[in-house]
């Protein structure tokens, strides 16, 4: 499905260094000491209690939450090539925009906001519209979709994106099984094509089927590496643990 | 107890020396100049050049401040209830007064400089209070047209709207230098009456006041005679200047909502430029009080020329050249006399 | 009366009118597409608040400079930039909490201004600052409204694409490189200047009016952004026209009746205007939440 879609790529390059890095808000550190490193291509879950600080880590690495001490550096590529998709977000729905436009925003780390999209950049979003099949719905409104729909393409914008990494927070947590089935399988391709997926899940059962590396956080780092010697019944205990001494 | 002749001596030196005192404080207390508060800066004028030295004079509406639409402070009521003296218009001028006088528990004596003043109507169906434009249309262009000319109308387009808080009289007598003098002598006789031990000043001074006055209007109105009738056609922002008009024979056209208070609508707007286009008025004019901006409108639409401000309603500055009653007049009138010229 | 008597002789006629319509027109076409925005971002009571805030700067230049166009406008200026500095940290950074302080801050200005004014002028220029002279435009007014509006639309077309993207996902925009809070403030200054631009023609009062009205009602007849900014303008420019002929033959005072005008059209797109008017939504089965376009289908 994804054969030919993206340009030729000169391999993986972006990835995500962490140094001894905090995050919090207003003084209290929701996610602390994480240091590691996600290398170019990698396919990584973000597991852990409700709560343990995966969104905000993930803020941190997209530079929208400064660390509170230490230091996050994307290396071999600027900000720009990670693509992240949020949960929920602050999309406003009731803004009037085509299905269409929206998608096309993922252009303009290659466009620019100020030019007009060219036609290859036209012929680009049709396609990916089509690979996420939501082709019918190209005119439509973003306030008319239901969450499924929603979820597709916003999908569908990262996939414009064409990211070194993308980094997605819940993506599956207001969709159906089916569409999960879908998308998930849009994530893997991507895999295979060489982007870097990082994701925050919930459904281990998902994370142990396509994830090859987890990390498994609990305010602090419980434990970062392979998934199947990460996601041991003794580990998940601690976390658990953990989460609840720090409340 | 039986006065000895001695006691009797002490008590008599006792009750002289009481008296004497009395006398020198009553003396020291006429000494003190006479404390009055005029209601603007026109009749503040006034009563400084007829009291001199005599008299204290306090204004509640200062120069280039506005009295049909003036807000009290309470410094005002300060002012007014250690006066001895108000001096008023009258006319219903001052709306705003009579609220004042009772708040600030005045007890001295009220002047009204216009008494004895025959005032000048407004237009006929001039109502200020329940006015109805629908009336107005029907009477009032032709009406002008054709009556315009030597009476000094000074209100042909319409009528004020707002708060104007007139009667329906027109309140701005002292646009008359005969008024002028008439005031100066209410006021001399009310100083008189206040402080009888300087009424001769008093009255000397207004006496030669007076003569300023006449000297100034005989010198005017043959300044204006020397315009045919015809031309002496003039567009001001206020409806002020009636008794001038009446005096001099100048037509005087003030615009409704080109008052103090009030917003024109382009139905105004046009009937007054259309006016001026026929009857060829040559000049139009700016008060000091209220805005210039439509003014230059119609002059810009009309061609005709802006003669710059006229001081209707309240002096200008000190230093600036309308800051005495007279200043003011000559001004005026000589603004007038150079956009009239042919 | 004819038709031409009716509508076209009063603008021919007279000057005045002509620079009215003229002052009008450009103000709506400045002040039209940025009401859109303000009510898509659902940022109206900013508007009104900025309208307000602009208000004691334009005083305190009038109080220093009397009736001078430069000083007031400079003055409103400042005023207003420092509001919408202040408006612009806040969203950023507490969303929630903009209503509240916007509210406190219009009331202030506004009481500061009329105080300002107060003291040195006279009721009929507090007058004329809070509902101006549509009918005594001067040249630089009339220049400046003209520039204003020219400015606005260039630079709306410019940032147009940014513009939506962060009203409509600022995080994306974030993500993407920023550019959020330089458009935001971008957009701030343009509100301003209109607002300072447009107090000449309708005064503080009312220039919101113009702002909001026309957007407002655009919003029930167009779909896209793009077609409200249009129809927003074409409703400001016709509610100049009407709100001027009212005037005229009417006799009722110009910039009220302008604004009264545009209120009209509001009342009749709410009323039966095709997305979201009262008479499609009660003759159609109420659409799904948040619709602006009709359902093309069933749901994949």
């Amino acid at each position: 499905m994804m054969a030919g879609m993206l340009p030729a790529r000169g391999g993986p390059r972006a990835s995500i260094e962490l140094e001894a890095a905090s995050f919090g808000w207003r003084g209290r550190a929701a996610v602390r000491n994480v240091t590691g490193r996600f290398l170019p291509g990698a396919m990584t879950a973000i597991v852990g209690p409700n709560g343990a600080g995966k969104s905000t880590l993930m803020k941190g690495m997209m530079g929208v939450l400064r660390p509170g001490s230490g230091r996050v550096h994307v290396r071999d590529a600027d900000r720009g090539a990670l693509a992240w998709l949020p949960q929920a977000g602050d999309l406003d729905r009731s803004f009037p925009m085509s299905v269409y436009d929206l998608v096309a925003m993922g252009a303009w780390r290659r466009t620019g906001p100020w030019s007009r999209l060219s036609a290859a950049e036209h012929a680009r979003t049709e396609r990916v519209l089509a690979v996420v099949r939501m082709s019918d719905a190209a005119d439509r409104a973003v306030g008319t979709l239901s969450g499924g729909q929603l979820q597709r393409v916003l999908f569908a914008r990262m996939l414009m994106q064409d990211a070194d990494m993308v980094l997605l927070d819940e993506p599956f947590a207001a969709v159906d099984r089916h569409t999960t089935e879908e998308l998930m399988a849009l994530l893997c391709d991507a895999h295979t094509q060489g982007q870097g997926v990082i994701a925050v899940l919930h459904d281990l059962e998902l994370v142990r089927e396509y994830f090859p590396q987890t990390l498994l956080l609990a305010g602090d780092v419980i434990a970062w590496g392979p998934t199947a010697e990460v996601l041991t019944p003794e580990n998940l205990r601690r976390a658990r643990d953990r989460h609840e001494e720090a409340r | 107890m039986i006065p000895t002749r001695s006691a009797r001596r002490h008590t008599l030196a006792l009750l002289s020396a009481a008296l004497m005192a009395l006398n020198i404080r009553a003396a020291h207390a006429a000494d003190a100049p006479l404390s009055v508060v005029a209601s603007f800066s026109i009749l503040a004028d006034i009563a400084r050049e007829v009291g001199g030295p005599d008299v204290k004079v306090d204004t509640l509406v200062g120069p280039d401040g506005d009295a049909h639409s003036y807000e009290p402070t309470p410094q005002d009521a300060k002012r007014l209830s250690t006066a001895r003296v108000l001096v008023v218009n009258g006319l219903d001028f001052e709306a705003w007064l009579p609220r004042l006088t009772q708040s600030s528990g005045f007890k001295g004596q009220t002047i009204v400089a216009s008494t004895g003043v025959t005032p000048r109507p407004f237009e006929s169906g001039h109502d200020e209070d329940d006015h109805d434009h629908g009336e107005a249309d029907g009477h009032d262009h032709d009406h002008d047209k054709a009556g315009a000319e030597v009476h000094g109308h000074g209100h042909a387009a319409g009528h004020a709207h707002g708060a104007h808080d007139h009667g329906s009289n027109d309140p701005h007598a002292w646009q008359d230098l005969r008024n002028g003098m008439r005031y100066a002598r209410n006021i001399a006789e009310g100083f008189a009456a206040a402080d009888p031990a300087h009424a001769a000043a008093y009255k000397a001074r207004a006496a030669a006041y007076e003569d300023r006055l006449q000297a100034l209007n005989t010198r005017i109105t043959s300044q204006f005679a020397a315009i045919p009738a015809a031309q002496r056609k003039v567009v001001t922002s206020h409806d002020a200047f009636g008794y001038f008009g009446q005096a001099y024979g100048i037509t005087f056209i003030a615009p409704v909502g080109m008052s103090t208070d009030a917003e024109p609508s382009a139905a105004d707007m046009a009937r007054l430029i259309g006016q001026v286009k026929r009857d060829n008025i040559r000049a139009v004019f700016v008060e000091n009080i209220s805005s210039p901006r439509l003014v230059e409108q119609i002059a810009r639409e009309t061609g005709a020329r802006t003669g710059g401000t006229l001081y209707s309603d309240a002096l200008s500055k000190p230093g600036q050249p309308a800051a005495t009653y007279l200043g003011m007049f000559e001004w005026n009138a000589k603004q007038l006399v150079n956009a009239l010229q042919p | 009366m004819t038709l031409y008597d009716l509508v076209a002789a009063p603008f021919i006629d007279f000057g005045f009118m002509r620079r009215a319509l003229a002052g009008a027109t450009a103000l709506a076409f400045g002040a039209a597409p940025l009401g859109v925005f303000l009510v898509l971002r659902r940022m109206s009571l900013m508007g009104d608040a900025m309208a307000h805030a602009i208000l004691p700067g334009v005083a305190a230049g009038f109080l220093l400079s009397g009736l001078s166009l430069t000083a007031m406008m400079i003055g409103g200026a400042l005023t207003g930039l420092a509001v919408s500095l202040l408006a612009g940290a806040v969203a950023r950074l507490t969303p929630l909490r903009e209503d509240a302080s916007f509210a406190a801050f219009y009331l202030i200005s506004l009481g500061l201004g009329v105080l300002l004014v107060s003291v040195r002028g006279s009721n009929m220029d507090l007058l004329h600052v809070l509902f101006g002279t549509v009918l005594g435009l001067g040249d630089d007014a009339l220049m400046l409204v003209t520039v204003c509006a020219s400015l606005t639309l260039i630079i709306l077309a410019t940032v147009y694409r940014l513009l939506v993207a962060e009203c409509l996902d600022p995080g994306f925009l974030r993500a993407s490189g920023g550019g959020g809070s330089f458009v935001h403030m971008v957009f701030l200054t343009l509100v301003v200047m209109n607002l300072v631009a447009g107090f000449q023609v309708l005064g503080t009062l009312m220039v919101v009016g113009m702002m909001m009205l026309p957007a407002a009602a655009a919003r029930f007849w167009a779909r896209s952004a793009g077609g409200q900014i249009a129809l927003a303008c074409a409703v400001g420019v016709c509610s100049a026209v009407v709100g001027l002929l009212i005037s005229y033959h009417l006799n009722v005072t110009a910039s009220p009746a302008i604004i009264l005008s545009a209120g009209a059209a509001y009342l009749i797109s709410v009323v039966g205007g095709p997305h979201g008017g009262l008479v499609y939504l009660a003759r159609r089965a109420k659409p799904p939440a948040g619709s602006a376009w009709p359902p093309t289908g069933e749901y994949k």
